[in-house]
């Protein structure tokens, strides 16, 4: 479970004005993206042709979170809030806490394995009340879910009421029927916005009674769980259970990423090198186009697309780069953010 | 105006071209003999068949410009030197891209925005680059390691809608601002050095260096309307000229007091590292005279230099781009003669001060010159494009003359591969004719220029279009060959100078497109030739694949020609079947989906080529090198040998 620190919540029920409470909507905003760089990572690792299931598993995951990052940025806009998503303070440093995380864990830039599934992804979508998987290591300090930060500011929303939503929004938001159906819609008052803020919710965690968010589609905690059980969930006469068809996993369709690479650990003039300043330089493009998305520009979400396929294209050569330095391992994928394409030697 | 004129920016850097390679061989196309090995890495020569098709600049920064008739080469001279250039940080990287597997030789750029970038990355300008293909190819680079490309060539376009802002205090960047016009930049940069070998870091990889200066409204988009002076490379000779030196453009200033030359895709290199070949002294001059023929060499007295062009000082190349202003003020003989007579690139013989000069290039004869602007088109069946002439002599407008338009295959057909592919094609893949039916492309056989040296022609595809000609690959290849009614008897041409134009097969949109009988067949073939796509985007061979990505696939056949994520990448799809696509991914059945349709009962039967060409010439990858652009020349030039033995054998 992502344990955000207390002064997270507090904040939020102090905020007496739209631009205080934006502030955690901008931290929604990078909360939400964090998790896309790690999930992408381990699905751009498997080979092509293997691992299909769950490749698509955590693309359908990673789509979600994008849709999660568009709801919280049209919610900051509904209240007169600008998102910022093109900043190098954008991106977390990884590995590291994601943002607003007590610190407690550490998120990196992997290839998928089952562990990086159960000790990592599930640990960042477990819900507050899960069947507990794992104990608790520091029992004393305080800290706040991922629900109880959405409910706070749910509730804080409605504490200011209506009129901290601006009727005209400065930029538009974002309502894409073409790539998110009903998901996406106009927020306009407390009802839109508590009601998108429960879509997240329950996309990310299902509901206390059920993991399913959807008909026959589990929250990503479970369906991260059906990933590291082999199995997809169904339900049981008791429950649920992981029991249903396989999800298979073969470890040889992993490319051996070498974990956390960073553009400056290779040299230029290297495959490396520039294959990693392309990924990094294309991903820093999908940051920019989306800004733009959700800045005056919501016709730019297109644009952002295709720099996302763009971006799966440019991963290919990347994964299958040797480091270099006899290790077997290949070169994963940076997230930092750059704008100056560079990697080969000026002279 | 143009790069040539002042004020300009020069540029240096790197560029990567990762074409992919299977469809650099017709055979390929053909979908019911492709098996899985030919999307194997080295097989059939080639070299990158998962090329994701992007062109993109990178390490690129500003090294020179000019400005007021002063050369600046460091950031003390002017703010914009030192700073970067850079493609789009807001969208998906631009495209390379071949007009079809028998034309190789117009590979355009797609969907490339460039940007001045500031200190801060802030762009300064950004503009579109207008697709445009490279040209004036030859052999520039002498010597190579293993699979390089020693073919080199240029690009030349405008940047369009160029969008300034950002703040520095540059004087030239101002002065560009001003000079330009219609939100427009010229820009100009060669290619050269490019790796094809895996294990180099330069693989996919080359060096670059270009000028971007203003653009006047009115002026050709991509040559500059100035001098034209020729290599007299012959198909024959072809990809290396008489004298190892290439065709280039000049500009005299309007007030005939300076010259500007271009010499960046003029001098041959070493190797990749485009370390200049020594050619010894080389000077730009003007003839006295007006030769109606090329000359080997000319006697001092009837030559009045103009200056050296310093091509083996170290910083020259990379601070100015090839790109040398003479200044004539104080000759005052050049200046009277430049205007009316041939200029001519010289090298003199031993002999002090010496008497004779060998005549490395000379301008077209007589000066006259006759150039399409933009030279490569894609035409849908009753669509009709213009073409703009502009024709001059010695850099002036040649007014009321008449330009011949003919047939022409140009360096198009044959197979674009070897003479086998391994394993073979089963059924049997013919390498088919090009330029058949003739009358599916219509356009007159002559028209005339105005008072501006200017002329247009339609070209109209016809309603019917080519229809399927070529069998298992779509549309027809047509090329048109253009010269000057009256030019000289023994005129030389630039053998660059044809049209190139894909016309596409009408197709009728079927009232429910389905899967099995109208997208499986155009989805196979791009998964086949394009595995980047196929095997991590999305499988086009599969209906179940297909089926979750519709909006993704609406989105990408929906976008312009020029967006960067166009689908196809390869810009190949006729309208009819574009349209085709989109209406199945639009109207989906009961279930949902787009309609399946029912599998053919019996395989579809391929239609063999009407009229199917000679065999592919026998010609084998030079050793050493794979299939693609070297490997298409030495088939053409066999194909030619083979076709002017016949021609003779029949007299």
């Amino acid at each position: 479970m992502i344990k955000l620190r207390p002064e997270i919540i507090s904040g939020i029920r102090s905020a007496a004005s739209a631009d205080e409470l934006g502030v955690y909507l901008q931290n929604a905003i990078m909360l939400e993206h964090s998790t896309i760089p790690p999930y992408l990572t381990a699905m751009f690792s498997l080979r092509s042709g293997t691992n299909v299931q769950i490749a698509r598993q955590i693309q359908e995951i990673v789509i979600e979170e994008m849709l999660h990052m568009a709801i919280a940025a049209n919610i900051l806009i509904a209240i007169g809030g600008y998102p910022a998503i093109n900043t190098r303070d954008f991106i977390p440093k990884y590995p590291g806490p994601l943002p607003m995380n007590i610190g407690d864990l550490q998120v990196g830039i992997e290839a998928f394995s089952i562990d990086l599934v159960k000790n990592t992804f599930m640990a960042i979508e477990e819900p507050e009340h899960p069947i507990p998987i794992k104990t608790v290591e520091l029992e004393s300090v305080q800290y706040a879910t991922i629900g109880q930060f959405y409910d706070a500011i749910k509730d804080q929303i409605q504490a200011l009421g209506p009129s901290i939503f601006v009727k005209t929004t400065a930029p538009p938001q974002v309502d894409s029927p073409d790539w998110f159906g009903d998901r996406l819609f106009v927020i306009t008052d407390p009802y839109t916005a508590c009601k998108a803020i429960d879509l997240i919710k329950l996309e990310g965690e299902g509901t206390s009674e059920s993991p399913f968010a959807s008909p026959g589609q589990p929250a990503h905690f479970y369906r991260f769980g059906e990933i590291a059980a082999g199995r997809k969930i169904i339900p049981t006469p008791d429950g649920f259970a992981y029991g249903g068809a396989p999800v298979l996993f073969d470890p040889s369709g992993v490319w051996p990423l070498r974990p956390n690479c960073k553009i400056a650990d290779f040299a230029p003039g290297t495959h490396a090198r520039t294959r990693i300043e392309a990924f990094a330089y294309n991903y820093s493009a999908l940051l920019n186009s989306l800004h733009n998305t959700f800045n005056g520009e919501p016709s730019q979400l297109e644009t952002a697309i295709g720099v996302m396929y763009d971006l799966r294209t440019s991963a290919v050569a990347l994964m299958e780069t040797d480091t270099g330095d006899q290790s077997g391992q290949t070169v994963g994928p940076s997230f930092e953010y750059v704008d100056i394409q560079g990697g080969m030697p000026t002279s | 105006m143009s790069y040539l004129d002042s004020p300009r920016i020069h540029f240096r850097g790197w560029f990567q071209a990762d074409v992919s390679t299977i469809n650099n061989d017709i055979r390929m196309f053909q979908n019911d003999s492709f098996v899985p090995e030919y999307q194997q890495m080295n097989v059939n020569g080639s070299w990158n068949p998962k090329g994701t098709a992007v062109f993109r600049i990178l390490d690129c920064s500003v090294t020179g410009g000019f400005l007021d008739g002063r050369a600046l080469t460091t950031p003390q001279d002017d703010a914009v030197i030192g700073l970067t250039v850079q493609n789009s940080t807001e969208r998906a990287p631009g495209k390379l891209v071949d007009l079809d597997p028998q034309q190789q030789m117009v590979s355009m750029i797609f969907g490339m925005q460039v940007r001045l970038a500031g200190p801060h990355a802030e762009a300064l300008f950004e503009g579109e680059f207008k697709p445009a293909p490279f040209t004036n190819l030859w052999k520039r680079q002498q010597t190579g390691v293993k699979m390089d490309q020693q073919l080199c060539a240029y690009y030349q376009s405008v940047l369009d809608h160029v969008v300034w802002s950002g703040n520095i205090d540059s004087n030239l960047l101002t002065a560009l601002k001003a000079a330009t016009q219609d939100d427009m930049l010229s820009i100009n940069f060669n290619v050269y050095g490019f790796g094809r070998d895996p294990s180099l870091p330069r693989y996919t990889m080359g060096h670059l260096v270009g000028t971007i200066g203003p653009y006047r409204r009115g002026e050709p988009k991509q040559f500059v309307l100035g001098r034209q002076m020729l290599s007299f490379l012959t198909m024959d000779d072809f990809p290396v000229p008489p004298t190892n030196v290439n065709s280039l453009q000049a500009l005299l200033a309007p007030d005939g007091k300076s010259l500007t030359a271009d010499f960046g895709n003029t001098f041959p290199i070493v190797d990749a590292s485009g370390a200049p070949t020594n050619l010894g002294t080389v000077q730009l001059g003007v003839l006295r005279t007006n030769p109606q023929a090329r000359i080997t060499t000319v006697e001092s007295s009837d030559l009045v230099l103009i200056g050296e062009v310093p091509y083996l000082n170290e910083t020259w190349y990379t601070q100015t781009a090839g790109v040398q202003t003479f200044d004539l003020t104080t000759n005052t003989e050049a200046q009277q003669l430049v205007p009316t007579n041939p200029l001519t690139l010289v090298t003199p013989l031993p002999g002090s001060p010496p008497s004779t000069y060998n005549v490395l290039m000379q301008e077209s004869i007589n000066g006259v010159y006759v150039r399409a602007d933009s030279f490569v088109y894609r035409l849908n069946p009753g669509e009709t494009r213009q073409v703009q002439f502009y024709a001059t002599q010695f850099g002036k407008p040649l007014a009321s003359t008449a330009i011949n338009l003919s047939s022409t295959e140009g360096f198009m057909g044959g197979s674009g591969g070897g003479p086998t592919v391994t394993p073979p094609t089963r059924p049997t893949a013919a390498i088919p004719d090009i330029g058949t039916p003739t009358d599916a492309l219509e356009y007159l056989d002559s028209v005339s220029t105005d008072a501006n040296g200017r002329a247009t022609l339609d070209l109209t595809a016809s309603a019917d279009g080519p229809q399927n000609p070529r069998g298992y690959i779509a549309g027809q290849l047509y090329g048109i060959d253009y010269q000057l009614a009256d030019q000289p008897a023994g005129y030389i041409s630039n053998i660059m100078n044809y049209i190139s134009v894909l016309v596409f097969d009408k197709k009728v949109v079927p009232d429910r497109p389905t899967w099995y009988q109208d997208i499986q067949p155009l989805f196979t073939q791009y998964g086949n030739l394009y595995p980047i796509m196929s095997q991590y985007v999305v499988d086009l061979n599969s209906y179940d694949a297909v089926v979750p990505r519709i909006a993704i696939l609406k989105l990408a056949f929906s976008l312009p020609i020029e967006d960067p994520n166009h689908m196809p990448v390869t810009r190949d799809l006729a309208a009819g079947d574009r349209d085709t696509i989109l209406k199945w991914l639009s109207n989906p059945g009961t279930d949902g989906k787009p309609l399946l349709g029912s599998p053919p009962t019996q395989p579809v039967q391929i239609e063999a080529p009407v009229t199917p060409a000679e065999p592919p010439a026998a010609v084998e990858p030079e050793p050493l090198q794979g299939a693609g652009k070297t490997l298409f020349i030495r088939q053409f030039k066999a194909r030619r040998r083979a076709k002017l033995e016949r021609e003779s054998g029949g007299e």
